[in-house]
């Protein structure tokens, strides 16, 4: 609700728009602190059947054969990524401070982005969930397409319509799901319960169909050509929100529409899991290594990180599902930091070519420390909040496939090989090409960064916060969960 | 007491045509304001809507209710004419579409030529239209359509200067005299084949048994002839022509309102006689007898027809340049998608079907009344004119913007919910019908392309170099234009974010409709 009534007034704001929109998410976070520390008092998933906290539900179209409400809940899944949608919201707000063009429609899109996250995180109504997937698209198409690059047009356009593509089949595949299983409404319980009567085949299919409509925000090779177009084009702020929490909306919806529904339709389709995980991790980090532009770089690098959520996944286990979550907060933050760093970089000395920088620590040492962090915790430093998210799901593929638990190991080696390399010549080599005067990062951006930052260290060190609230989710206590 | 039910039932007709017959006595009497005509127009139509409302049922207004409650929805026989529910509900959406128009043409120039004629015609056109939404006879129905139809052909040729819509108004008119010649072809042979015409004779298969070739013959030509109207592919050609040439008020009120005589005719011949008439009679050759149903044949047909109209009007949307022929094309496709509610039949589709009709009324008709406002502003018509335009009118673009996600079946619109109910009743209904759901969501997939892409052009492409100078246009559009524009936005959004408003509604008026038989 705050975050509704917030996004309109910033909408309205004109030059005061950023003031508000910093209000708002303040409010929003400590709201979202305030579900956590109630959520952790809540009993968790002893009874056994699908149970959710603060559930809310009021009736929305009710006909004698549509029975749609409006239903909401949070499980710790969820609750970790509305966490991650407040920070990042925050985090976005400041490091977007210095925004000039349009500021009221720059940040009422932006809250209106977080707004849909939000809602998609929250909604336990296969329709209702289903608009706040589409809302979500809206303002990030708007964003992309005023405030991008040179080739935004192009890019705003690939994106919306390569996602809108995939909410259709999406669609397709959820309404079958309550139609096929006679399911007596469109929310989660009754379709969860309903969808056991399911024979193995139609779940085989309506799982494919979903994969598809999921897979595309994830992005799953071969379907990910719009993410690096369009985190390229887009404007920062816009990225940080495109990398850290629009490639979430798919690899949650896909674990709360799909796997926690369809686990029969998945277990026929692990293979199918495990190949497109693989060539994601592998062709993410190939096609990384190739990169020049830092941008690309880190939006290739998206997909293999999100590869390695999806193997996650596939591996269909308690550890591995834990690993997804944990790994999807980690890679929520980190990827931020690095479009953030990336931003920054290109404001700073008009290219985000690898090639042509050089020695800007001692420049721009806040900037240099600030993409130091980002990397190492990239490429999975300890004490760095992705190490014990990729840790964990190494282990759970290594609980279930052994030796294959290699390939992901091996591409993990070679790029931070390579994110060592890249470090080593952009920020400590010999000065090249840097222009006279240069001023290290305004407070804001600072600021923005130092935010997440903070979560990298903190959730590093301290992962049992995380573990804790996922764990608790009403997933770990359905029958026949591994 | 049954003469004050003959007298309530046409009430509201009487009142439009009275209200016509006003504005034409008015101009004989040389008032030339405009907004004289207007004034007279919207108020009749507004009462019209208000009594209409509250024979439905509509609580606040239940002291204007006019027919009891007992003869809505009752038990017709083989009768003239009858009100349903579902048919007082075409009433409304067919009131609300005159009225946003009138109200809209309100802010023309208020010395416009032929305005009378205008706003006169404009009533007459409503009341054929809501004759036929009383009908129970298909002779009855057929010259409802007519009064319509002439009442329109003349409406898109009313400024007789322009070139452009005369030939528009010529096209029209020759279409609309073939494919009344081919309704009531079609009639005479079902006539032929029933031995009456009223619906209730119809679909109850008293006719005389033995000619079921000749009623296949009779409805097939009705599926050409209401095709027309409801510019069902292959039956469309005419539509784009006539929208782009007629005067952009009369668009608004041809795709938002008109056409849609079309689909509640599609509802009384073909729901009523073929989905629900069990089987039409016995067809006896060389001694062997065997029963005849037409519902498979029909019901394919239809279905064939409507994916097809669906799938060509978005293909041919997808090349257009010029606003006015995208938006025609998008009509085009959006009466394939009313199609699917009649070739289902089951009261959900029904529902579903009514809410997109609803849905069109204040998607098209806001569009196309944007687009008049932007024309008037001088503007151009090619998509590449409205470049940037968003910067120069944001209100009015964000407007049109609203209306074209709606269009598109964006959540929070009432275009998805329609779509969303239609579809989902084609799921539910089980059979062969989920294929067209399918095809009904693919051709929406399709359908964002361009719609997308003229929203890229608005808001944002680089303004024209012509147009960099003077970057605002702050000329008026007028109070009763944008009105209609705001009332048609605020519908779109209320009715996205809570449909039960209606829904609820039109769903029971569906299934009375089904129950009664028309």
């Amino acid at each position: 609700m705050t975050l509704v009534a917030g996004t309109i007034l910033t909408f309205l704001g004109k030059e005061r728009a950023k003031y508000i929109a910093l209000g708002v998410s303040v409010v929003f976070l400590l709201e979202v602190a305030g579900l956590l520390a109630s959520y952790t008092a809540w009993p968790g998933p002893s009874n056994g059947s699908p149970g959710y906290a603060d559930l809310e539900s009021y009736p929305w179209i009710h006909l004698s054969w549509l029975t749609i409400n409006y239903t909401v809940g949070v499980d710790g899944i969820s609750l970790v990524m509305i966490l991650l949608t407040a920070f990042l919201q925050i985090a976005t707000v400041i490091y977007s401070w210095g925004e000039t063009r349009q500021p009221a429609a720059y940040f009422g899109l932006m809250l209106l982005t977080c707004l849909g996250c939000f809602g998609v995180f929250i909604s336990l109504d296969v329709l209702l969930f289903f608009l706040f997937w589409e809302a979500v698209l809206i303002p990030m198409f708007f964003l992309i397409g005023f405030w991008g690059g040179p080739r935004r047009r192009y890019a705003a356009l690939k994106f919306f319509v390569y996602t809108h593509v995939a909410s259709i089949v999406m669609l397709v595949g959820l309404l079958a799901l309550v139609f096929y299983s006679g399911s007596t409404s469109f929310d989660f319980s009754s379709i969860y319960v309903a969808a056991h009567g399911l024979s193995a085949t139609v779940q085989v299919f309506l799982f494919l169909a979903l994969l598809f409509g999921f897979g595309v925000k994830f992005p799953i090779v071969p379907f990910h050509t719009w993410l690096p177009d369009a985190h390229v084009e887009a404007p920062t702020g816009a990225s940080v929100l495109l990398a850290g929490l629009l490639l979430k909306l798919g690899g949650y919806g896909l674990i709360r529409w799909a796997v926690e529904i369809l686990p029969t339709g998945m277990s026929h389709l692990t293979w199918l899991l495990y190949i497109i995980a693989f060539s994601m991790i592998v062709w993410g980090s190939v096609v990384a290594l190739a990169q020049r532009d830092l941008k690309r770089l880190v939006a290739y690098s998206s997909i293999n990180h999100m590869g390695i959520v999806l193997l996650a996944i596939a591996v269909y286990s308690q550890l591995g599902l834990l690993a997804a979550v944990l790994l999807m907060f980690a890679h929520g933050v980190v990827s931020a930091l690095l479009f953030m760093v990336s931003g920054s970089v290109h404001h700073t000395f008009g290219t985000r070519d690898i090639s042509q920088l050089g020695g800007i620590t001692p420049v721009t040492p806040v900037l240099a420390t600030m993409a130091m962090v980002g990397s190492l915790a990239s490429l999975g430093l300890p004490a760095l909040i992705s190490f014990p998210a990729e840790f964990t799901a190494l282990l759970a593929t290594w609980d279930r496939i052994g030796y294959w638990v290699l390939v992901p190991l091996v591409i993990l080696v070679v790029t931070a090989a390579f994110y060592l390399w890249m470090m080593q010549r952009v920020l400590f080599g010999p000065k090249r090409n840097l222009p006279a005067i240069v001023h290290d990062l305004p407070w804001f951006e600072s600021a923005g960064m130092g935010i997440l930052v903070a979560l990298i260290v903190v959730y590093g060190i301290l992962p049992g916060f995380l573990i804790n609230v996922i764990v608790n989710s009403p997933v770990y206590g359905f029958p026949g969960f591994p | 007491m049954m003469d004050t039910t003959f007298v309530a039932t046409f009430a509201p007709m009487v009142i439009v045509l009275g209200a016509a017959l006003v504005i034409f006595l008015l101009d004989v009497l040389g008032v030339r304001q405009l907004e004289a005509f207007g004034a007279v127009a919207v108020s009749a139509t507004a009462i019209a809507l208000l009594a209409v409302l509250a024979d439905l049922g509509w609580a606040p207004l239940a002291i204007l209710r006019t027919i009891p409650a007992s003869a809505v929805d009752a038990p017709l026989g083989p009768s003239l004419y009858g009100v349903t529910s579902l048919g007082l509900v075409f009433q409304a959406i067919f009131l609300t579409s005159a009225l946003l128009v009138s109200l809209a043409s309100l802010s023309r120039p208020s010395d416009e030529k032929g305005a009378a004629v205008f706003f006169g015609l404009l009533l007459m056109a409503t009341v054929g239209m809501l004759l036929a939404a009383v009908a129970s006879d298909l002779i009855f129905l057929l010259l409802s359509v007519e009064i319509t139809g002439i009442a329109t052909y003349l409406l898109v040729g009313y400024t007789r200067k322009d070139a452009r819509s005369l030939e528009a108004a010529m096209k029209f008119y020759i279409v609309g005299a073939l494919s009344s010649a081919l309704s009531f072809f079609g009639a005479s042979l079902l006539f032929g084949a029933y031995g009456g015409t009223s619906f209730f004779t119809l679909e109850n298969g008293t006719g005389v048994v033995g000619y079921p070739a000749l009623a296949l013959a009779g409805f097939a030509l009705l599926i050409a002839g209401l095709g027309f109207k409801l510019t069902l592919v292959p039956f469309h050609a005419w539509a784009v022509d006539v929208y782009d040439g007629a005067p952009d008020d009369v668009s608004a009120f041809l795709a938002g309102g008109s056409k849609k005589i079309g689909i509640f005719a599609f509802f009384l011949v073909f729901v009523g006689p073929v989905v629900l008439a069990p089987t039409l009679g016995q067809w006896c050759a060389g001694g062997h007898c065997a029963t005849i149903t037409l519902r498979p044949t029909i019901e394919l047909a239809l279905g064939i027809i409507a994916i097809l109209t669906m799938t060509v009007g978005n293909l041919l949307a997808l090349q257009q340049k010029e606003i006015k022929r995208l938006l025609a094309y998008s009509s085009i496709s959006q009466a394939g998608y009313m199609l699917i509610g009649v070739v289902v039949g089951t009261a959900p589709a029904l529902a579903g079907a009514t809410l997109q009709v609803f849905a069109h009324v204040f998607m098209k008709a806001g569009a196309f009344l944007v687009v008049a406002a932007v024309l008037g502003l001088g503007v151009g018509p090619r998509v590449d004119d409205w470049r940037g335009l968003a910067t120069r009118r944001p209100y009015l673009m964000f407007a049109f913007a609203v209306t074209l996600l709606s269009l598109a079946g964006i959540p929070l619109t009432i275009g998805f919910v329609s779509k969303f109910v239609l579809f989902s009743a084609a799921v539910q209904a089980e059979g062969w019908f989920v294929w067209l759901a399918v095809a009904g969501l693919l051709n929406s997939a399709l359908s964002v392309f361009y719609y997308a892409r003229v929203l890229k052009t608005i808001y944002l492409d680089p303004l024209p170099e012509a147009a960099a100078k003077s970057p605002r246009i702050d000329d008026p559009i007028g109070l009763g234009r944008s009105a209609a524009i705001a009332i048609a936005v605020l519908a779109i959004v209320a009715f996205g974010i809570d449909p039960q408003l209606v829904l609820g509604g039109f769903q029971s008026a569906a299934t009375h409709f089904l129950l009664v038989g028309a």
